[in-house]
């Protein structure tokens, strides 16, 4: 008698707020085969970049996912300005080194809550919850909108930061490091977050980078591959930082690894602001690209985001193509829950950041 | 004569129906399930039900309502009188062992010398009906989530049967009444037996299905559990067990552990209202403080630790004795 009951997880499911379809063959409370079915939220942004200009497209590209906004538009328009050949005021490059880790950490108070509701843990999420709401208030001060700031332009930025605006996000920065720590704390001492997420959703070193996972996924099983020390756009070669790593591999060691970066990216941003040069916010752009193709890589919250951009000379681009995070971490994924048990499935899928919306694009399975 | 026994039993009836008999209880019902709700609200920094009622005391209430209303489906392949039946019976097997608590004295609506033996079983016969309604309803997720419920009463059972009996050796009596008649001439027993007070609290929290061992239903992996089949009156009535479910459980504690509705030498409903307030305080303490965990965690926490310090409870209440 066959006892493997076939369990679909979504597309839709009170975990995710996403649409993506898991089929998994489960055996007595243990998977033992994943498949995965992507394509429910394809929106067909590629196609529409092709007919937009390229200024029009900055605002296209922002809406491809609400959390990491910021970083698709700043990829793509470092893409533009690389194919233009032109040099970035450095206080733009200073503006947007401090909106993209403000987004981080967002993303990562976000991403706590969510893993603790998978955990079950609710007041976990009600107060993660609460304190993201800080941060939404500086990014709303600052640029006019919680998501999707629309902040960037082809040779810098829309809007300057304003000299008022500093001591309440110095203080409320100093209260989001407070809270950082105290969630460290208690997930170091909490038994019961300990049992959930030590050794589920096992990574190997040698398992990931033959899959190509990026970001805290990566860097959770003890490789300290990120973008920002790799290729150091925006302000990264001026403001030095540490690349944190974790060696545990699973997905208590993801946790840690995110609610590490949450100073980090505070500190970054302190030190950005103290050393803000006195520059011009941008510089003017002619309307035509020239020829020529380009691939640009940005560190997102959730990992290495890449868009190739290639221009025939007019003011459409030919070919714009996104490769997300998260599409990147679905293989690592697959991997990960093969002999995972089924209460587990919810906290590993949660383990990874998944932003489905992000990853739906054109794929060839060969 | 006659008229003096019409008399007596219009009052019965009256009692029976209305205080402290079935209205009374299922607002008291809802009156509970109003204060933890609050409560855990305000644990996690947030308000909780505000607008219906003043301070959205009127809630649960509101929440029955609209489920009635709501459309009632079976599903094709569901076995129909079962299905139709297990929530009618959670309903009244709830129900019934209020019956025996004592609330305005000393003595409850319904006494006899053995009354706690038929309110634990009672109680015990909720989950198997709740397994029998998931069996019954077809479903992938129901279906796991039922066998997680008959997995759990696995590991609770004999604690919590361990913990509600050991107030019997010292009392000598198995009958409710009687217990809380007897801590009110000594001490209350959760002083002379905290291990069992402890034991208590955890085994019926799984009981109950709160948090941490609401593993049948966990929203976040199985949409539901055991009750996602039902819509409409029979979640209704399913909701309602829910809450006549917590008001049982605080009311046992009550009884067995902290003297029931008396106090020195009085004995009064006021008194009984006070301490299920601090059995809700306590309930949604440990909801607010937990995450969730796994089953086969549960099992194992359960035979390792429970099952032996309930059995050294009674040991210990034996050699005191």
């Amino acid at each position: 008698m066959k006892t493997e009951i076939r369990i679909p997880f979504g597309p839709q499911h009170p975990d995710l707020e996403e649409p993506i379809n898991f089929m998994f063959e489960v055996e007595e409370e243990y998977v033992k085969k994943v498949s995965v079915r992507l394509g429910y939220i394809h929106r067909g942004i590629e196609k529409l970049a092709e007919e937009r200009s390229f200024l029009k497209n900055i605002y296209l590209v922002e809406r491809i996912c609400g959390i990491c906004s910021f970083a698709h538009s700043t990829c793509y328009v470092q893409a533009v300005e690389e194919l233009l050949e032109i040099e970035v005021p450095r206080r733009a490059r200073f503006i947007r080194t401090i909106i993209a880790e403000m987004e981080r950490i967002q993303n990562h108070y976000l991403w706590l809550a969510f893993t603790a509701k998978a955990m079950g843990f609710d007041t976990l999420f009600m107060y993660s919850m609460r304190d993201r709401d800080h941060i939404l208030k500086i990014l709303e001060l600052i640029t006019g909108k919680r998501v999707n700031y629309g902040l960037n332009t082809i040779g810098g930025v829309r809007r300057d930061l304003p000299e008022e605006l500093q001591p309440e996000i110095f203080s409320k920065l100093i209260y989001l490091k407070k809270r950082a720590k105290k969630y460290k704390e208690l997930c170091e001492s909490d038994p019961l977050i300990q049992k959930r997420t030590k050794n589920i959703g096992i990574l190997k070193p040698k398992d990931a980078r033959k899959l190509s996972a990026v970001g805290p996924t990566i860097r959770a099983s003890g490789i300290d591959d990120d973008v920002r020390s790799i290729e150091k756009y925006a302000a990264y070669d001026e403001i030095s930082f540490n690349v944190i790593t974790y060696k545990g591999c699973d997905v208590f060691s993801r946790i840690l690894v995110r609610i590490d970066e949450i100073p980090e990216s505070a500190k970054i941003i302190e030190n950005a602001l103290h050393n803000m040069p006195d520059t011009p916010t941008q510089v003017k752009t002619p309307k035509e690209i020239p020829k020529g193709e380009t691939v640009s890589k940005v560190e997102a919250p959730r990992g290495e985001n890449l868009h190739f951009l290639k221009s025939n000379g007019t003011e459409k681009p030919e070919r714009l193509k996104i490769r997300a995070p998260t599409l990147a971490n679905l293989t690592a994924l697959c991997k990960m829950l093969e002999g995972a048990n089924i209460a587990d499935i919810p906290v590993i899928i949660a383990g990874i950041d998944p932003c489905i919306a992000c990853a739906e694009r054109m794929i060839f399975l060969k | 004569m006659e008229l003096k026994i019409l008399l007596e039993s219009v009052i019965a009836l009256l009692e029976l129906f209305l205080f402290p008999g079935f209205l009374f209880l299922i607002f008291f019902s809802f009156f509970i399930e109003w204060l933890d709700r609050k409560m855990v609200a305000k644990f996690q920094n947030r308000y909780g039900p505000l607008h219906v009622g003043p301070k959205g005391i009127l809630q649960p209430f509101a929440d029955i309502l609209k489920l009635l209303s709501k459309e009632d489906i079976t599903p094709e392949s569901a076995n129909e009188i079962p299905f139709k039946l297990t929530p009618l019976l959670l309903f009244s097997f709830a129900l019934t062992p209020l019956f025996c608590i004592p609330i305005i004295s000393n003595s409850a609506l319904i006494t006899f010398p053995t009354d706690l033996v038929i309110v634990i079983f009672l109680m015990s016969c909720i989950p198997v009906l709740s397994f029998i309604a998931a069996w019954v309803s077809t479903n992938r997720f129901s279906t796991i989530g039922g066998t997680r419920l008959a997995l759990q009463m696995f590991g609770y059972e004999i604690p919590l049967v361990l913990a509600l009996v050991s107030p019997t050796i010292t009392t000598q009596t198995f009958s409710i009444s009687k217990i809380v008649e007897w801590q009110m001439g000594n001490l209350w027993l959760f002083l002379i037996q905290p291990i069992g007070f402890a034991i208590a609290i955890i085994c019926l929290l799984a009981h109950l299905q709160r948090l941490p061992f609401d593993m049948p239903e966990a929203e976040t992996e199985l949409v539901g559990g055991w009750l996602v089949e039902f819509s409409g009156k029979k979640l209704a009535l399913i909701k309602l067990t829910k809450s006549l479910e917590l008001t049982l459980a605080a009311s046992l504690i009550t009884s067995l552990y902290l003297g029931g509705p008396s106090f020195l030498v009085i004995s009064h409903p006021v008194i009984y209202f006070l301490k299920i307030i601090v059995c809700v305080f306590i309930f949604a303490n440990l909801k607010a403080l937990f995450a969730r965990f796994r089953i086969d965690q549960f099992l194992v926490g359960a035979w390792k630790y429970l099952i032996p310090l309930a059995i050294l409870q009674i040991a210990m209440t034996q050699i005191l004795s």
